[in-house]
């Protein structure tokens, strides 16, 4: 077997979902960058085990070490971090009127901070979803979770991040 | 801006950027592979150290053999 071939197809095609899924997880791009380095060196490790399986038990290995290294304990104070990081983001006081530009970047702020107040559940469902690119299918494949609640987990998030944009809007719509 | 727009300027902010990811993969490969714990053993187990069991073997016999001699009733001489 061609180790590194079999790894980059596998790196191709898992490494945005993974990082996407670890972004949910953590609420932190740099401790997702880590998490999701640390994974694949895990299936780099074991390639041997993982290339021998079928592809959606593939998946079903790569989200099973994905979710074991997240609940790291040394992970979680970073997650924690992270989250107050964006939390205190989203506490500071309404900007003033801005450009085009800056608008945009303050409206990724804000969606920034109102995935990272949603339940952990919701947040990795909507950042493999957006971030990750994945179908319903295919994240409930990754979770071990029917379609149908992914599909609920999404449309509560996608609610609360329009409201969260609903408040950003509100204020200079009164001026 | 509808909601998908921003969600999707959202994920551009914070996916991984391609060379990123390239930079990231190659430290990967460049790792050495270590065998796992549970691996099957490639060689054959190393031969005990010590005495040949045939010697043993001997010897148990013949300690033996000595124990019910010297338990053996001693015959009087009539």
């Amino acid at each position: 077997m061609d180790r590194e071939a079999e790894f980059r197809r596998l790196y191709a095609a898992h490494r945005v979902a993974v990082h996407a899924y670890f972004t949910g997880r953590t609420a932190d791009r740099q401790s997702a960058a880590d998490l999701t380095q640390d994974l694949f060196l895990r299936v780099w490790q074991r390639l041997e085990t993982v290339a021998d399986l079928p592809a959606d038990r593939q998946r079903a290995w790569i989200f099973t070490v994905a979710r074991n290294l997240s609940v790291d304990a040394h992970r979680h104070q970073l997650t924690q971090a992270g989250t107050e990081q964006a939390l205190a983001l989203a506490r500071r006081d309404p900007p003033e009127p801005a450009s085009a530009p800056v608008i945009a970047a303050e409206r990724v702020a804000v969606v920034g901070a109102a995935i990272a107040r949603l339940p952990e559940q919701q947040r990795v469902t909507l950042a493999m979803a957006t971030a990750g690119q994945l179908t319903s299918a295919e994240i409930a494949a990754a979770l071990g979770v029917p379609a149908g609640t992914v599909r609920y987990r999404l449309s509560l998030a996608r609610r609360a991040v329009a409201a969260a944009l609903d408040r950003y809007d509100e204020p200079r719509e009164d001026q | 801006m509808s909601l998908d727009d921003d969600l999707a300027a959202w994920a551009a902010s914070v996916r991984l950027p391609d060379a990123e990811a390239a930079a990231m993969f190659e430290r990967i490969v460049r790792t050495p592979v270590v065998t796992p714990p549970d691996a099957p053993v490639s060689s054959p187990p190393a031969a005990a150290a010590g005495l040949d069991p045939s010697w043993w073997r001997h010897f148990s016999a013949g300690f033996a053999a000595r124990m019910v001699a010297s338990n053996r009733p001693v015959r009087r001489a009539a």
